[in-house]
């Protein structure tokens, strides 16, 4: 069984770090022993979105020497993965021995879903939750990384639970990052749809691959339909019949 | 035209109360993505259609100069007129000043975008000029006096009582109604008037066949048609990207264009104009003159990022697909342009100052790449004019970033590459974080800098340890 090593995002590490806890219990649920580097931060993002080139630069470089000499890494958050599949090759294509780097890298890393369906081939990981579920298609996961059978093939296989589809699910929650606090009244109306939509469908949960739209969709259900919740999926799986 | 592009915010605001527009929003675009996407399943293979038009506009740009020389080899063989207009002004220049040679005092146009950009209705205007829009909602827009709301439906939001009063006031309606057929028969007898005659067309152009020197154009309401069959002059107007190898391509990104713009296999009119009247033909303008207009690309041409923009085709796809213009509508975008296509392009047309909130009201969902038929990556290009900004470029009117931007970018990366001061960070800004939290969330925000969020939203206090201090209890 290959080593997997945890790339735990930033939002996870200092807002959310139950979510990495979670999909350490889930990996070592299927018999993984993770590991996790200490020295690990943030992937760039934030920089490279508010076109800061060249700090992503160093970040990039940062994390590639963190995590290259790893068999395989893993995440709970599909923008971040991206950003190393997709930006870093493209900040490092004039430093040849770089790219070379980051491409190998890329070649490795996955978002949670994806590694354990389709690297892992398992979607019952013994999880149980006794409710009806819906799943947000976070934009990076979706249209970025092309995943979205992959969570809702571990969806099915939870024992107790129920998912029921929900109402423009591909449609952007209007997080966005820095979009979300710079243009409060469209993201607002953006959220807003989202939740809607979530309502509408008669889940309790709405379950999602990606801690910036947990974060935004949420916080907007957090002050306005406070009985209904939004769960990461590692979360989700993470959880047993009691 | 008016460029308002600084306005974005306070028009983007106004729109998000607008109620009618709220409800056009909520129906027309996801409307016309619906037909969008039913209708591209009539391609044998939908993705490699799209793929094969994207194909062929990036050949188109990598070949552009050579492509417009052949164009105008032989659209000048078939008795065309090539003019070269380096910006608005030599453009609108030719045209005013050829409407005065020729005595003219009106022109009936068809629906153009490039005109729009170069401001061609005032230029006309203040030359004495009588301008008429023939398609009907391009008409309604003109008449009131106001910006396109939607690429396909450019007066689609204005209600039947005020179209009802202005077809009143200005296109000679006698009875009032609001009876959309009896409104569009008022508009059309106003407008047969004004082609009967007519002396000199204006119109745009979807594709010029460089292999052939055919300018093409794609309509549904016949006006273009009329527009370049009726007078004796035809001036077409194309932006010097709309050029297009061969009458293949041409047709196939026809094909592509009408499915992505309307959900139409193919739009009800197809005009294809391989020079002038030939002597002994019966029908046809006399002179056909084709303006094409730089305006600024030929400056785009030159960074290679910048340069994918010219693939776009205008169909719009972008538009209905875009969350962000889904809430906001076409008005805030502030210039001919709307939606990802406009977000695109008018910051390049336009310089990187005026653009800001363009290329930064997206959160980089990437449904416009999904959906391009040129194959633009849309939230590659904002990444592109932000990282401008913060990099400067003279070229580009680039605006400086905020100092406490710029001191925060340096804060947070000085943390994310040394771990140590990651934690440490955390540790000290902590308890200032949370010093307004109650019960593990936030409410109001802890620093002005985030009171965007918390306009809506709520946001989890930061847990005491992070899992960076719960990894060693973790692994045990």
């Amino acid at each position: 069984m290959s080593k997997v090593s945890m790339f735990i995002p930033c939002t996870v590490d200092v807002m959310l770090p139950k979510i990495g806890e979670d999909m350490y219990t889930l990996l070592k649920r299927l018999g993984h022993t993770p590991i996790y580097h200490e020295e690990q931060t943030c992937c760039g993002q934030p920089a490279i979105n508010a076109g800061y080139q060249d700090k992503a630069r160093k970040l990039a470089k940062h994390f590639i020497s963190i995590f290259e000499h790893d068999e395989v890494v893993v995440s709970p958050s599909g923008s971040c993965v991206y950003t190393v599949k997709q930006h870093y090759p493209e900040l490092l294509q004039d430093e040849p021995a770089w790219l070379t780097r980051a491409e190998k890298l890329a070649g490795r890393i996955y978002e949670m879903t994806q590694y354990l369906v389709d690297v892992l081939g398992v979607t019952d990981v013994g999880a149980a939750f006794d409710g009806k579920v819906t799943y947000h298609e976070s934009c990076h996961i979706l249209r970025g990384l092309g995943i979205s059978e992959q969570p809702k093939k571990l969806i099915e296989k939870v024992k107790g639970c129920e998912y029921v589809p929900l109402n423009a699910a591909e449609t952007c929650c209007g997080f966005g990052g820095e979009f979300s606090n710079n243009f409060p009244e469209i993201s607002e109306a953006m959220v807003k749809d989202k939740v809607t939509n979530f309502i509408n469908s008669q889940a309790d949960v709405l379950l999602l691959c990606e801690p910036g739209c947990l974060l935004n969709i949420n916080g907007y259900v957090h002050r306005h339909h406070p009985e209904k919740s939004v769960m990461h999926i590692a979360s989700f799986l993470a959880g047993k019949e009691a | 035209m008016e460029v308002k592009t600084e306005k974005f915010r306070e028009v983007a605001n106004v729109e998000l109360k607008n109620e009618r527009a709220q409800a056009f929003l909520g129906l027309l675009p996801p409307v016309i993505g619906m037909m969008r996407d039913m209708v591209l399943k009539t391609f044998p293979d939908p993705v490699a259609a799209q793929e094969l038009s994207a194909a062929m506009r990036a050949e188109v740009v990598a070949n552009l100069p050579d492509l417009l020389e052949e164009f105008e080899k032989n659209a000048e063989r078939n008795g065309a007129k090539v003019v070269w207009a380096r910006d608005a002004r030599e453009a609108n220049e030719f045209i005013v000043n050829l409407a005065h040679e020729k005595g003219i005092s009106y022109v009936t146009k068809g629906k153009s975008m490039v005109t729009e950009e170069l401001g061609l209705n005032d230029a006309l205007k203040a030359g004495g000029v009588e301008p008429f829009e023939s398609d009907l909602g391009e008409f309604i827009a003109q008449q009131l006096e106001r910006p396109p709301f939607h690429i396909v439906g450019p007066a689609v939001n204005v209600p039947p009582e005020e179209i009802r009063d202005l077809f009143m006031e200005k296109a000679g309606l006698k009875e009032p109604t609001v009876d959309p057929v009896e409104l569009g028969y008022a508009a059309r007898l106003f407008l047969r008037d004004k082609f009967h005659h007519l002396e000199m067309g204006i119109t745009g152009v979807n594709m010029a066949v460089a292999a052939t020197g055919t300018i093409i154009n794609v309509e549904n309401e016949g006006n273009i048609r009329l527009t370049k069959s009726s007078p004796r002059t035809q001036v077409s107007v194309m932006s010097l990207e709309k050029v297009v190898p061969n009458m293949a391509d041409a047709m196939h990104l026809m094909r592509v264009l009408c499915r992505n713009c309307t959900g139409q296999k193919m739009a009800s009119y197809v005009s294809m104009d391989t020079g002038p009247k030939k002597p002994a033909e019966t029908d046809g303008p006399e002179e056909l003159y084709i303006v094409i207009v730089d305006n600024g690309r030929s400056a785009i041409y030159q960074d290679r990022v910048a340069r994918e923009a010219l693939r776009c085709i205008r169909c719009g796809a972008c538009l209905n697909i875009c969350p962000v213009y889904g809430k906001i509508g076409g008005y805030p975008y502030g210039f001919v342009y709307s939606g990802p296509m406009g977000q695109v392009l008018n910051p390049l047309l336009l310089g990187l100052e005026r653009t800001q909130d363009l290329y930064r009201a997206c959160t980089l969902c990437g449904a416009c790449k999904s959906v391009c038929p040129a194959g633009i990556d849309h939230p590659s290009m904002f990444l592109y004019y932000r990282a401008k900004d913060v990099e400067g470029d003279a070229g580009m009117q680039t605006k400086d970033r905020p100092t406490a931007e710029k001191l925060v970018m340096w804060m947070m990366t000085f943390g994310m590459n040394n771990s140590w001061a990651w934690n440490l960070g955390v540790k000290i800004v902590r308890p200032l974080f949370n010093r307004k939290a109650r019960e593990g969330f936030l409410d109001i925000a802890p620093s002005k800098l985030a009171e965007g969020w918390f306009r809506c939203r709520d946001l989890p206090a930061i847990p005491r340890k992070t899992f960076h201090g719960r990894w060693k209890n973790l692994k045990g």
